[in-house]
């Protein structure tokens, strides 16, 4: 296997502090990657140093083969190939649903309206929400607003997909739809890699869990290893919180 | 002392020409709208530009617009005007000065330049109110936008701006009315604005009180109806399910 | 080439503009305060007519001209006063001025006083009345202070604000600093000279102050 996404390194630093310390981690193509940690660990800055919206100063990460870090790489471009979905769903609250998943596909890519509004309403129909297509975000539930988001990223065709804590600004009624929606998208073969703390999702689909504190990967294994007998004592610690509820 | 009311002022013989003395408060609202106007144009364009300026990474762009807005908003607008009136043609190349000083109209030259000077000032203060808009926005919006691959110039048009405009339109319906009053301004430098008129009525008739008051209800219904201008733009505007929007 | 040697010995007609115009502030901060407190009690109060009239006057006041105040009070006020006192005694530039301000600024301070005493939450008030207050104590003890508080520096940035707008007595004459500058620019022939130097005063003393303001807002806002 190829892997689609490769760390190697990656150190950032806010100032003097230090959030992430020479994490080196990989997503094969077709892999689902489940990555989870305590708050503050630098699950989130990790992944967000894939498509390079958090910069960092040391090291290397290549998305299929392509230097994120390097100044001579088109972002726009790369970023354009890989999905990415938020915490806080980030649809653009001025603009419909269909205008929400066509938007990128016609300024970025240089889809045509049609084929872009075709696009995006097949994803919208595969997440369950067809008929949500002419309303605003504003309109839908939490879980809806999050399903959208991910058609959105699925209409720019990417070649991966991250996912950002997509369920911890969601009802607890709601985290069910979305999980569901990406579990379907692991079995497709979609390669994955989702900062999460739901460990029934990671159980069921993972691949791997990379476990991280303090900005250090301290923890990357299969899916088997880690929830049979993690190796570190924070680990342990944390699955025993997590777990209890 | 006696004084002599008479309302029915407004349609006597000014003395000059044709003219009575309402002719003189309609020429006088065409020139204060005549100077809003095109000032809130350049006032919006610029400001725009100034305010998106001040979210940049870029420190010399950021710094530059934030040395525009100390400048023109710690400066009376009074001071200003003096100086894009009195001041500046005199330092313009020397065809340009003839042409300004002689060529145009006093009441042409007047007017550029409290156009150019209240549609500078008036940028510093839409300056503010872009930038404010676009900080008030979820740094989340700018992370999506460029996580599917949008360019910085992108993110602005497509998603900062059209969210940001929308959240200010109330600060900015109370810039676009200070415009319009702040255009009397020009009266001091003898553009026969609203004021200049209204002046010139209660001294050529004597009846201050009732020039006075016919200018207070034609402020008082422009300015209404620029509200409700601006209350139907931002309706036409609002998004539905977006906080402060009337629609469902 | 300018020439700002001849400003050192206008520089003592320059400082009684200068004095005339804070004096002029001051009083109007002052008097425009003390009036906008009123009208925000009249507009917050539950007589109709009085929250009905105080809602007029502020929307009258904001939606003219400051300058078209201060032009019409200094035909009016002259008149005014020989109508109340019959006494035919001139009322100086400076008094009508003033009035105008005061008048037109508690329009602008009365809608910050508004808003401050609206961000004191209901059960303050309630606390008062129930230790026994009046409404003018519960006010007077309880909710002004902490809304004066609370917008001391907005009330402080619109003062900068009339700061600048003071230049505008130009329009009846008074020899404010903006006057001055002008008046003496014009004698000695330099008044490009004495225009810069008075913006460039202007410009120095409400940065500073708005950098203050600035900084009294930070350690307020603990």
């Amino acid at each position: 296997m190829t892997a689609m996404i490769q760390l190697s390194n990656v150190s950032k630093w806010y100032g003097s502090f230090q959030v992430l310390t020479d994490c080196t981690t990989q997503v094969a193509k077709g892999e689902v990657v489940v990555v989870c940690g305590p708050s503050g660990s630098g699950k989130s800055t990790l992944i967000k140093c894939v498509n390079a919206l958090e910069p960092f100063q040391k090291g290397t990460v290549l998305v299929d083969g392509i230097s994120v870090g390097d100044p001579k790489t088109d972002l726009p471009k790369l970023r354009s190939r890989v999905g990415m979905v938020f915490q806080h769903f980030e649809l653009f609250p001025h603009l419909s649903i269909t205008e929400n998943l066509a938007i990128a596909q016609m300024k970025v890519l240089g889809r045509s309206r049609d084929e872009a509004h075709e696009r995006g309403l097949k994803y919208l129909d595969r997440v369950g929400l067809k008929a949500q297509a002419a309303k605003f975000p504003g309109q839908l539930s939490g879980g809806q607003q999050q399903r959208v988001a991910i058609a959105r990223a699925l209409s720019m065709d990417p070649i991966a997909m991250l996912f950002d804590e997509p369920t911890s600004a969601l009802d607890p009624e709601m985290i069910n739809e979305v999980l569901d929606v990406m579990t379907g998208l692991a079995h497709e073969g979609m390669t994955m890699m989702c900062v999460t703390h739901e460990m029934g999702f990671a159980r069921r689909v993972a691949d791997r869990v990379i476990f991280m504190d303090q900005g250090h990967i301290v923890e990357d294994c299969t899916k088997e290893e880690f929830f049979g007998a993690p190796r570190g004592e924070r680990a342990q610690q944390f699955l025993s919180k997590i777990l209890q509820h | 002392m006696n004084y002599h009311w008479d309302w029915g002022v407004f349609f006597k013989s000014t003395g000059i020409g044709h003219e009575i003395y309402l002719d003189w408060f309609i020429t006088g609202l065409g020139w204060t709208i005549a100077v809003a106007l095109v000032a809130w144009v350049i006032a919006l364009i610029l400001g725009s530009l100034l305010g998106v300026m001040r979210t940049l990474p870029n420190k010399a762009l950021s710094g530059f617009a934030s040395g525009y807005v100390a400048l023109f908003r710690n400066v009376p607008l009074l001071v200003q005007l003096f100086l894009w009136y009195f001041l500046v043609p005199d330092f313009l190349p020397e065809s340009l000065q003839t042409w300004f000083k002689q060529d145009l109209k006093p009441s042409t030259s007047a007017y550029i330049s409290v156009v150019v000077c209240l549609g500078l000032f008036t940028a510093a203060r839409v300056c503010e109110q872009v930038r404010t808009g676009i900080e008030a926005l979820p740094k989340g919006q700018s992370n999506a936008a460029y996580a599917m691959g949008f360019t910085l110039p992108q993110v602005y048009r497509h998603v900062l701006l059209p969210q940001a405009f929308r959240i200010i339109i109330p600060p900015m319906t109370s810039e676009f009315l200070n415009v319009f009053k702040n255009s009397s301004v020009a009266s001091l430098i003898g553009l026969m604005e609203l004021l200049a008129q209204t002046k010139q009525t209660a001294e050529f008739s004597a009846n201050l009180f009732e020039a006075f008051t016919m200018a207070t209800l034609i402020y008082f219904v422009l300015n209404m109806s620029l509200m409700k201008l601006m209350g139907w733009v931002e309706n036409r505007v609002s998004v539905p399910g977006l906080i402060g929007s009337n629609g469902k | 080439m300018m020439d700002f040697s001849q400003i050192v010995p206008a520089l003592p007609a320059l400082a009684d503009g200068m004095v005339l115009t804070l004096k002029l502030l001051a009083m109007s901060v002052a008097g425009g305060v003390v009036l906008g407190t009123l009208l925000a009690l009249a507009r917050l109060s539950s007589l109709p007519l009085l929250s009905g009239l105080a809602k007029f006057y502020v929307n009258y006041f904001r939606s003219i001209p400051l300058l078209l105040v201060i032009s019409w009070f200094y035909l009016v006020v002259p008149l005014i006063y020989t109508w109340l006192t019959g006494s035919f005694e001139p009322v100086g530039a400076f008094t009508s001025c003033l009035v105008a301000f005061v008048m037109f600024e508690a329009a602008y301070f009365s809608e910050i006083v508004r808003a401050g005493i609206q961000s004191i939450p209901k059960g303050q008030v309630n606390a008062g009345y129930a230790l026994g207050m009046r409404y003018d104590q519960v006010m007077r003890l309880i909710v002004l202070p902490q809304a004066f508080r609370k917008m001391t520096p907005l009330l402080l940035q619109q003062s900068i604000i009339l700061f600048q707008d003071t230049s505008l007595v130009y329009a009846v004459g008074l020899l404010d600093f903006l006057n001055a500058a002008r008046s003496k620019g014009d004698i000695v022939g330099l008044p490009h000279e004495f225009l810069i130097f008075a913006g460039a005063v202007y410009f120095v003393i409400s940065m500073g102050a708005t950098q203050l303001v600035k900084r009294l807002q930070k350690r307020f806002a603990v």
